[in-house]
């Protein structure tokens, strides 16, 4: 009967875990230098198995730039995809993704109002800040979503009735981008560049100590979501279904769309809202994997991990040495897919 | 816990609910094991509603909806009724992406842990319940390819996967041809004796419900109006209060009713 058990899982698990493996490595490698694959296994090796390591401006490129680098791609994606896969089965859309609800948005006002607040007080740049920051950025997604649901009027009904919280999010999302643009200018901010990057969505920022609390948030909200993917499988057949089933769906809703906020808002803290991760790799995933909650979480995470890493790679190396913000690449490819589904969407009526 | 035939599963007692205005007002019924107990009542009378209060789904604003060997439905949780009490709902959906076997299969969530993965068994009983339904020619036919009355069968196919004690069907066979109708009553009137199942099975179409239940209730306004066997609670007299027309009823020999309509052209 081809039933879904453990072992798939775990299978299908190591082998996108291997795949992310062979994507960190070739993200290792490209840039302004270029490190061979050789060289940078060598320098990985010696770090951690050797005494003394091996030091050098290749090892310092590598173990400043590059590796953070490559850790916070991979945690942005997976977070943003699984977020986006959870969306998707709670508001039964194809369409769901935390960028297009306008979470991710909410989540950088939440980020901003903090900063501009932070630095208007005089507390800035020290470990309290970064730690607090990803809590700013959660509390503007889940005000966001609020705002979204009592403005789209809920997710009883579904076609229609998630359609208008589709609409409702991107509504409210350019509403709270122009609020962001002009909290960024009417505070004189010195680094425009940076900020206008970190807007489209942009993993080049230097990775500070916030990169902690963002893990464990992604991490443990990842876990408990985990932990609700069954009961997801029954609610996106229709929330009476799912009653009749036995599912608790008024506290699973809650509890997925406060982890799927929190997982955004915290990863949006540091990387700005990169736009369609959490519409593209579910939709790629559950083509490869299917659509049980069970094996397409795991699967997302880990796909939106390479995805987002390969998005990464692209955008600094196009036009090496100037750096494309991450947030352009997926928008390339996520508007046509955004346009596709819809278009299906539309012919299934 | 044995159960006897006749024995009271599940049992309203005096429950009332509203939406904006009362919808069900001092309903109390009993659903015995072994026996299809029929809800009979025109439209808006609450007979949905009815049955999302005996299923738990909605909570009674007063009164109490019981569970043999449990107690009050309130104080349950919604996994621990789904593996007691199923349900059939109006309309329910199915999506194109599952496979006949996939959606059966469902009917088991409610007796997996919170991570837990379907077992052979768990594919053993929804083998089991696809037989029962007939569906065995489709496992691998993805929902969206069957008909009408195949996707109504597969509805009761991943109630009766959920094992349970309690059958609640709502007008499971509204929009069908009417040979459908009755292969689907006499299915859920055969399952309700071999299983020992408490059934009720709401609807409007009263001849089929009059041949096929056990026992009747009528609901009208909320509230239920007469109950006992057809011969007791089918008369000239109850189907002029709850529909509003004049009929001709015919007792067969075999004690089951025939109702038609008296319809006079030239009524205005």
């Amino acid at each position: 009967m081809n039933r879904l058990s453990r072992t798939r899982i775990l299978s299908t698990s190591l082998a996108l875990l291997a795949a992310w493996a062979a994507a960190a490595v070739v993200s290792l490698n490209v840039g302004s230098v270029r490190i061979p694959v050789s060289t940078t296994l060598q320098l990985l090796k010696s770090r951690f198995l050797s005494e003394p390591p091996e030091s050098g401006t290749l090892a310092a490129i590598l173990f400043s730039v590059r590796l953070p680098r490559v850790f916070l791609g991979s945690l942005v994606g997976a977070s943003l995809a699984a977020a986006g896969a959870a969306f998707q089965s709670l508001l039964r859309n194809p369409l769901a993704d935390p960028y297009v609800l306008g979470v991710s948005t909410g989540a950088s006002m939440g980020t901003i109002l903090f900063s501009v607040a932070a630095a208007s007080f005089g507390f800035a740049a020290g470990n309290g800040f970064f730690y607090a920051r990803p809590g700013a950025a959660f509390l503007g997604a889940a005000a966001t979503v609020a705002a979204v649901y009592v403005i789209g009027g809920g997710t009883e009904r579904s076609g229609e009735g998630s359609q208008r919280l589709l609409l409702a999010g991107i509504v409210l999302a350019s509403f709270i981008s122009s609020i962001n643009v002009f909290l960024l200018t009417s505070t004189n901010q010195a680094d425009l560049r940076g900020i206008f990057y970190w807007l489209i969505g942009d993993l080049s920022r230097p990775v500070d100590a916030s990169i902690y609390v963002v893990t464990a948030v992604v991490l443990a909200g990842f876990l408990l979501l985990y932990l609700l993917s069954q009961s997801l499988n029954l609610i996106a057949m229709g929330e009476t279904s799912a009653l009749i089933l036995g599912v608790e769906v008024a506290r699973v809703k809650t509890w997925v769309y406060l982890l799927a906020s929190l997982m955004t808002g915290a990863v949006v803290s540091v990387s700005g809202p990169i736009a369609y991760i959490g519409l593209i790799c579910p939709h790629m995933a559950r083509m490869m994997f299917g659509s049980d909650n069970r094996i397409l979480f795991p699967a997302v995470f880990i796909f939106g991990a390479i995805f987002t890493l390969l998005a990464d790679t692209l955008a600094r190396s196009v036009f090496s040495p100037t750096e494309l913000p991450v947030g352009v690449i997926t928008a390339l490819c996520g508007a046509p897919l955004f346009i596709y589904l819809l278009h299906r969407k539309g012919g299934e009526r | 816990m044995t159960v006897c035939a006749g024995d009271i599963i599940l049992e309203a007692r005096g429950v009332s609910f509203s939406y904006r205005s009362p919808v069900i007002r001092d309903f109390s019924l009993g659903l015995p094991a072994g026996l299809v107990s029929g809800i009979i009542g025109p439209n808006g009378s609450g007979k949905t509603t009815a049955l999302r209060l005996l299923d738990g789904i909605l909570r009674p604003a007063s009164g109490d909806v019981l569970l043999r060997g449990a107690g009050s439905l309130q104080r349950l949780k919604r996994k621990e009724i789904a593996r007691r009490i199923a349900m059939v709902p109006q309309n329910g959906t199915v999506f194109y992406y599952q496979t006949v076997f996939q959606f059966t299969m469902q009917g088991r969530s409610p007796h997996l842990s919170l991570l837990g993965f379907e077992s052979a068994l768990d594919e053993e009983i929804t083998l089991r319940a696809l037989e029962m339904t007939q569906l065995t020619g489709y496992l691998h036919a993805p929902v969206s390819t069957l008909s009408g009355g195949e996707k109504q069968r597969l509805l009761l196919a991943r109630a009766l996967a959920q094992q349970p004690e309690v059958l609640l069907v709502d007008e499971l066979t509204a929009n069908l041809d009417i040979n459908y109708q009755v292969e689907l009553m006499s299915l859920i009137a055969r399952i309700t004796r071999e299983k020992h199942l408490a059934t009720a099975v709401v609807s409007h179409e009263i001849n089929l419900l009059a041949s096929f239940a056990d026992r009747i209730a009528l609901i009208e306004g909320g509230t239920i109006l007469e109950q006992g066997s057809a011969a007791e609670v089918i008369n000239l007299g109850n189907l002029k209060r709850l529909f509003g027309l004049d009929f001709s009823l015919r007792w067969r020999p075999d004690g089951k009713p025939e109702i038609l309509p008296i319809i006079n052209e030239g009524r205005t």
